[in-house]
């Protein structure tokens, strides 16, 4: 008898005839979301789906999926204020994925690789983008791989606009933004340089083109409006990079005063303190209201930079002719603004001087409307999503347009304004663009617009995806151990010419690699088989085409461990279809 | 080839040679050594295993048995509270039939908090069916680490083999490493006779009905008797290859002894000391060491222990409210052994929370025990308590 009894409690039968799929009334659904960084990212690049190609090794797939929604990664992984990091679910964890150093990295790889060929063109329409810099390039280059012939009109002698004339050569090596420029007339983009619109070449000329596409900036510096601003040793804050930049930066003596509180200000300070000059920077708010990117406060910081916060200049003094100091007022918050900044106002205290030999202005800059063929709303060109201006045929973006002023979004507005002028040309050629939703275009629904979902060619196999960002409370914590993110290689500057070599040396690609191991593919199923570990009915299989799962409903009896134990909340229970 | 180490490296180096496939454990004082070394092994891709770190004891034989039930040569080892927190888990590997191999580094429980020597942990898990095998020396718990893993799967029963905190586990002996090529021949890859198969899934570990509990438990006490069996038949097979025999049961200088001490674990070596000064004036005095605790090697202690005088049995435990375990388990024995030829026998305490054993402690017992009249006064004799 014993031994038709077995030596342990194992059922005399296989299990299966125990079909407990009847028990359910949920099953679970894999369906690939949206990863927070993609939504946050102004230029819409698929940041999680980058990452995930890095982790498996597929390096050139990796640096394809980025250049396709970012045409300019080598310059955005340098200057991007990256909002995609602090979106980053991982800051819950510990600290968010270091995007910007693999973009970095990813920028050079493709900056070094062989050239491609140029884009074929594809049809007659005919295209102008006015101005070279990040918006201007972004449409250009969008353009072109969509078929266009674009030409590119800039002001400068050289081409990059803000970038070069902006951005100092320590944060944005000129041998970088030259190759990247390379890299884009290779595609196809012609630039002429040295044709200012409305001076050297009336508007009405580009009637000759089918769309034109401006993006010609906001260079004006904003004046301070205080007595002695006229004094020599009073510089504004892009004239005085634009020529630091070019290697001529003026004599500014040993004491200097940047007034401001962005980006501009941060470099000029920067820079200034290059010249060998002692610098202070005047904000009138505190630095948790500072516009500028928190690195390069940081940066300018460890560089010597000084800061007196809650102080605004009331006039730039003089003695005999020549500027020697700048009188401020203290100030203090007072309610919030139209910004959500709380507004800094004049304190009681008695003003109070500081000694200087030269001011650098750089409280912000404003578009000069006189030579744009389209008027100016509250100081900048109206423009619909897509980039539409009042005039037909006429597009717009970039800092001229009224969105953030950041490279990250000119580049999104260029790649938006390429979709609105596709759609309008391909519209007019009587072919069927595309449907005309915006947001289904948009990265989680309100995130900048995907080139690949517009050309319905993307290259990431996505299953049955959801136009949905996934939160920190989907992330289901227990899989990832903690890893400290990876720190950018940062080098003192220097004094004199050696003061502009690059400061942030950035990651190496095997550190890149590392880093992007530690994103948390937020709802992108990448096949890590923990759903399958974790099915107690075995009901849960690999799905035949090498990407997904199966789920065997005669078993599934629909407890939800699958979806509550997926890492990255790509898989949900549902009632649906039962 | 021989090396100097801890008995607690000894165990790992067991569990190296015995490859091991997966170890799941959470360290305590004083067994850490003995993962410790083996998770170095497998990160160093020296041992090549699935090291499964846990929370707690209860995990680590949790995981233990989930491995074992996939066919996977498994491994833990734990001592005092951890095996304690780990006692129901210790059912279920044992009634799952599943040949873990764990080490319990002996040493007493709480309160008051101690880490020092008892077997008072391992003897309070004698009814969970596990094979219990006490060690005396270094090389014993090397070579009692490799046949385990044999004696555990050829019988389906999980092993516990036990050595004495920090008398073992810390003290430093030359041991004998034997080539990986001659345990690979000793012990096998394991072949298991249930595995968990996604293939052909089955349910195990469900509901018994008693129309089948009985049977089940008949053929685990079967396995039991087999183990005994085995073990001996592995013990020679041992000998034949490295020369040294680690017996369930082993008589030194008993053949004509008169009065004969039990003992097991590091007081055996203490014991044969004494055994030998007792000798040297012409005392016919011995000893037997017992290896085995479960199964219990009833038959043969008879043997060994019918038509001696007096048996002293020593207890570095104690079943408060009843007697030294080990010694009520012999007197059990001996029930059955005619009047004539059955021994009377003293159950001695002592050594517990690591109280030392020294050569004069077991004097002592031997005087007392020679020097009885009668019947033994009580059935626990406390031998060195400050009273």
């Amino acid at each position: 008898m014993a031994e038709a009894i077995p030596a342990v409690a194992v059922s005399t039968t296989t299990t299966r005839v125990n079909l407990t799929g009847s028990w359910k009334y949920i099953r679970p659904v894999w369906r690939d979301r949206v990863a927070p960084c993609n939504a946050a990212c102004p230029v819409g690049v698929d940041i999680e789906g980058y990452m995930n190609l890095l982790r498996e090794g597929r390096d050139s797939e990796a640096i394809d999926l980025l250049l396709r929604e970012n045409p300019l990664p080598a310059i955005t992984g340098r200057v991007c204020d990256h909002p995609c990091e602090t979106a980053c679910n991982r800051c819950s964890l510990d600290e968010g994925v270091a995007v910007h150093a693999v973009e970095r990295a990813l920028g050079d790889a493709a900056l070094a690789r062989t050239q491609g060929e140029a884009r074929a063109r594809r049809n007659a329409d005919r295209i102008a983008v006015i101005g070279s810099g990040p918006a201007g390039l972004s449409a250009a280059v969008f353009l072109t791989r969509l078929g266009y012939a674009v030409t590119i009109l800039e002001a400068a002698p050289e081409p990059g606009g803000l970038l070069r004339l902006g951005i100092p050569p320590y944060r944005l090596p000129r041998d970088v933004l030259d190759r990247q420029i390379a890299q884009i007339r290779a595609e196809g983009v012609s630039i002429l340089c040295n044709v200012r619109m409305g001076r050297d070449l009336a508007w009405d000329t580009l009637d000759w083109f089918d769309a034109v596409f401006v993006a010609t900036g906001a260079h004006r510096s904003r004046p301070l409006d205080v007595q002695g601003e006229e004094l020599p040793g009073v510089h504004a804050g892009l004239e005085y990079l634009r020529r630091a930049n070019d290697g001529h930066a003026p004599d500014l003596g040993k004491q200097v005063v940047v007034v401001g509180g962005g980006n501009t200000a941060m470099d000029c300070a920067r820079s200034a303190r290059r010249q060998g000059a002692d610098v202070l920077v005047l904000y009138r708010r505190t630095r948790e209201e500072m516009p500028a990117i928190a690195d390069e406060i940081t940066e300018a910081a460890a560089e010597g930079v000084r800061f007196l916060f809650l102080a605004a200049p009331i006039e730039v003094m003089e003695q005999q002719g020549r500027l020697c100091g700048v009188a401020a007022q203290r100030m203090v918050l007072g309610s919030p603004d139209a910004s959500g900044r709380r507004r800094p106002v004049p304190s009681d205290e008695a003003p109070f001087s500081i000694t200087a030999d030269a001011v650098i202005t750089a409280i912000g800059e404003e578009v000069d409307g006189a030579h744009l063929p389209f008027a100016l709303e509250g100081g900048a060109v109206p423009v619909d999503v897509l980039g539409r201006t009042a005039a037909p045929h006429f597009f717009a973006g970039g800092d001229m347009a009224g969105h953030e002023r950041t490279v990250a979004h000119a580049i999104g507005a260029g790649k938006r304004a390429a979709i609105g002028i596709d759609r309008h040309l391909r519209a007019r050629r009587g072919e069927s663009p595309p449907p005309d939703d915006v947001a289904a275009l948009r990265w989680g629904g309100a995130g900048n617009l995907s080139m690949s979902r517009w050309r319905q060619d993307d290259p990431v196999p996505r299953i049955d995806p959801v136009n949905e960002v996934v939160e920190w409370a989907d992330i289901n914590a227990a899989h990832f151990a903690p890893a400290p993110r990876l720190l950018d290689w940062i080098v003192p500057p220097g004094r004199g010419r050696s003061g502009m070599r690059e400061v942030n040396r950035g990651l190496s690609r095997s550190e890149a690699t590392s880093e992007a191991k530690r994103c948390l593919n937020c709802g992108v199923c990448n096949d890590c088989q923990v759903c399958m570990i974790f099915c107690p009915d075995a009901a849960i299989t690999p799905d035949p085409s090498g990407h997904g799962f199966m789920v065997d409903l005669d078993y599934c009896k629909g407890c939800g461990l699958c979806a509550a134990e997926c890492p990255r909340g790509a898989v949900t229970m549902t009632r649906e279809g039962l | 080839m021989k090396k100097v180490m801890v008995g607690n490296h000894a165990v790992s180096w067991g569990v190296k040679l015995a490859r091991a496939e997966v170890i799941s454990a959470y360290p305590i004082t004083p067994q850490t050594q003995i993962v410790e070394e083996l998770s170095e092994m497998v990160a160093g891709g020296d041992l090549p295993a699935r090291f499964i770190k846990v929370e707690s004891e209860h995990s680590a034989m949790a995981a233990c048995i989930g491995a074992s039930a996939t066919g996977a040569r498994t491994f833990t080892a734990t001592s005092s509270q951890g095996l304690a927190l780990m006692h129901e888990l210790l059912h279920w590997a044992a009634g799952g039939r599943l040949p873990v191999v764990m080490a319990d580094v002996n040493r007493a429980l709480a309160p008051g908090w101690n880490i020092w020597t008892d077997q008072n942990d391992s003897l309070a898990q004698r009814d969970t069916g596990w094979i219990q095998l006490y060690c005396e020396n270094n090389q014993e718990v090397l070579d009692t680490t490799i046949l385990a893993f044999r004696l555990a799967e050829v019988v389906d029963l999980p092993v516990m083999l036990v050595l004495d905190a920090f008398y073992l586990s810390h003290t430093s002996e030359p041991v004998d490493v034997p080539d990986a090529a001659l345990v690979d021949d000793f012990l096998p890859p394991r072949e298991a006779r249930h595995r968990l198969d996604t293939a052909d899934p089955r349910s195990y570990g469900a509901l018994v009905k008693p129309d089948a509990y009985m049977e089940m438990r008949l053929q685990q006490q079967q396995a039991m008797t087999a183990a005994g069996e085995a073990h001996e038949r592995f013990v020679q097979d041992w000998s034949a290859r490295t020369g040294r025999a680690w017996p369930a049961l082993e008589a030194y200088r008993a053949d004509d002894a008169e009065l004969v001490l039990v003992t097991s674990g590091t007081i055996t070596s203490t014991a044969r000391e004494v055994v030998d000064s007792w000798r040297a004036r012409g005392e016919r005095v011995g000893l037997v060491k017992v290896k085995m605790f479960r199964p219990f090697p009833t038959a043969a202690l008879r043997a060994m222990l019918r038509g001696k005088r007096r048996v002293a049995v020593l207890d570095r435990n104690i079943s408060p409210g009843h007697g030294g375990i080990f010694a009520e388990e012999i007197r059990s024995a001996l029930y059955d052994v005619p009047l004539d030829d059955r021994p009377a026998l003293w159950g001695f305490i002592l050594g517990l929370g690591g109280r030392d054993v020294t050569p004069e402690t077991i004097d002592e017992i031997v005087v007392r025990t020679r020097e009885a009249e009668g019947a033994p006064e009580r059935e626990d004799i406390w031998v060195g308590v400050k009273v």
